[in-house]
């Protein structure tokens, strides 16, 4: 990294985590015409280093600080049912985001009935256990979620749709409670994100991928207490535009764009258990990718201010070819300390030991753009991330 | 195979950890216009996690906590199954993905009496020898 770069990274850093503090000491909550409205925000910062290869568009061979990012939102209470709210976000990973703030949600949300309720807008997108919550690294004991099933670099594929949501929660007494959601929208276009970072090299410039989608989301608060079992459905017809050695045009929709998610949790007192299971098939023309992703992780919160936890995560591009070819594979081992150093600002120191590259056939993590001396089968990674929200 | 095994190890070392609690009084108090008398454990957890808006005859419910202290730590543990971070992260969940607003909090006894008393559909929990003018008393069923 040059120094430049490091001093704006360091700037920026700087920038965000004084700007974000003084808005923590800032009242969140106040009325307009005696309706409560709650103001939120967050940012973090990170410092990522690692051998063997670049990771996820970033310097890390190097050591980087480029991998910031921040958010806020407002919400209206406008009646008992009905709420008001948006949150806008930007963040720069790498060569991600690039600094390009983004409506992140916003939405009106209108709860008929405890099993009825409907949301419109813009709409984070339920799949999974942290779809929708993997920006916010405040809210997980990790600094990068399990990149089999959250892929940073993709998370413009899955994270959000302009739509509408109906959703609602069902108590059956001793059988528990069951909470659905069911969505139908749009996925919009992310021109900083990692498809279109990882097709440039090839001189594929893709120009949009979006396209509509629909979906669902099953979970069930067993009688177990702090036993949740839940699945989520989604299915896309993906658009994709693309000009190629800048002179041929290329148009083609998705003839398949399916994700099965399966997922259990299990928490009690300070233990939190998680296991997740990905299949998405991709179809385009007579071609299709079966590609599977898994991991299962364990937190315990040893004290207020201290949580120790880890993980394995597994991603493979290609079910149908040899899995133990690192170049069909990512397996990821890591361990993490947080450190809550007030209830508001968070630590995280943590170790990340891969094995893998997956550059067969996926865009993701690993980017032969990044390491034009070819891929490594092994990289380590620490990443040290601190953060703040209100 | 093997990490199901360890799954299944691991939540039984949980499990095992949170038995035998002590527990200490503690009372549900509701406005005077929710409709109710008794309550569910069930239902009580699933109001303060928000999943639960109305009661059969209270067309809509408030769940008002207390910010910290030992009644505070016994409802969440023994009515929610939660630490303190557990919760406070679950409600940050549904502030930032735009589904709730975080519920309102109180330093003591007397401000979460005080504010149920006078907001129609809240329900919270005090201390059991907590003075609490103006609100009723819910029997947990």
């Amino acid at each position: 990294m040059s120094s430049r770069s490091f001093n704006i990274c360091i700037k920026s850093a700087l920038v965000v985590l004084v700007g974000a503090g003084t808005l923590v000491a800032q009242s969140t909550e106040f009325a307009i015409e005696g309706r409560p409205v709650q103001v939120h925000g967050f940012a973090s910062q990170a410092f990522a280093a690692s051998d063997g290869n670049n990771y996820l568009t970033m310097d890390t061979r190097t050591g980087t600080f480029s991998f910031t990012d921040f958010g806020g939102n407002i919400s209206v209470q406008v009646t008992g049912k009905f709420r008001v709210g948006a949150q806008f976000y930007d963040h720069n990973i790498g060569q991600l985001g690039r600094w390009h703030p983004q409506l992140d949600w916003a939405d009106g949300d209108y709860r008929f009935k405890d099993w009825l309720g409907i949301r419109a807008g813009k709409v984070k997108t339920v799949l999974g256990l942290y779809n929708d919550t993997q920006d916010m690294e405040f809210l997980h004991t990790w600094a990068i979620l399990p990149q089999s099933v959250y892929p940073l670099d993709l998370r413009s594929s899955t994270i959000a749709h302009v739509g509408a949501d109906f959703y609602g929660d069902i108590g059956l007494n001793q059988l528990g409670t069951f909470s659905y959601t069911a969505y139908a929208g749009f996925q919009p276009n992310d021109p900083y994100g990692g498809w279109v970072y990882g097709f440039k090299p090839y001189g594929i410039n893709l120009t949009a991928l979006d396209g509509r989608l629909e979906g669902g989301d099953l979970r069930w608060r067993t009688p177990v207490q702090g036993l949740l079992a839940g699945v989520s459905y989604m299915d896309e017809e993906l658009h994709i535009k693309a000009t190629i050695l800048s002179a041929f045009s290329f148009n083609a929709v998705s003839n398949k764009d399916e994700t099965s998610q399966f997922y259990i949790q299990y928490m009690r007192n300070r233990l939190t258990l998680n296991a997740e299971y990905r299949k998405n098939l991709l179809g385009l023309e007579k071609f299709i990718m079966d590609s599977r992703s898994l991991y299962g992780s364990a937190s315990y919160r040893i004290s207020k201010r201290f949580e120790v936890g880890t993980y394995y995560s597994r991603f493979y591009p290609n079910w149908q070819d040899n899995l133990s070819d690192p170049a069909n594979h990512i397996y990821d081992k890591v361990a993490t300390v947080r450190m809550d150093l007030t209830n508001h600002w968070d630590l995280k120191i943590e170790g990340h030991f891969m094995n893998g590259s997956a550059a067969g056939d996926a865009l993701r993590g690993f980017y032969l753009r990044d390491n034009p001396q070819g891929l490594k089968p092994t990289t380590n990674l620490l990443v040290i991330r601190t953060g703040v929200e209100f | 195979m093997k990490l199901m095994k360890s799954f299944i190890a691991l939540a039984l070392i949980g499990m095992a950890a949170g038995a035998n609690v002590p527990t200490r009084g503690i009372k549900i108090i509701a406005n005077l216009e929710v409709d109710a008398s008794e309550i569910s454990r069930d239902e009580l957890s699933r109001i303060f996690l928000m999943t639960k808006t109305s009661l059969p005859k209270a067309s809509h419910v408030e769940p008002v906590l207390e910010k910290s202290g030992p009644v505070h730590d016994v409802f969440i543990r023994e009515y929610m199954g939660r630490t303190e971070a557990a919760l406070m992260t679950y409600y940050r969940s549904l502030v930032f993905t735009g589904k709730a607003s975080i519920p309102k909090t109180f330093n003591s006894d007397p401000e979460v009496a005080e504010y149920v008393a006078r907001t129609k559909g809240a329900i919270g929990y005090v201390s059991a020898s907590a003075s609490t003018p103006g609100v009723k008393t819910l029997t947990i069923k």
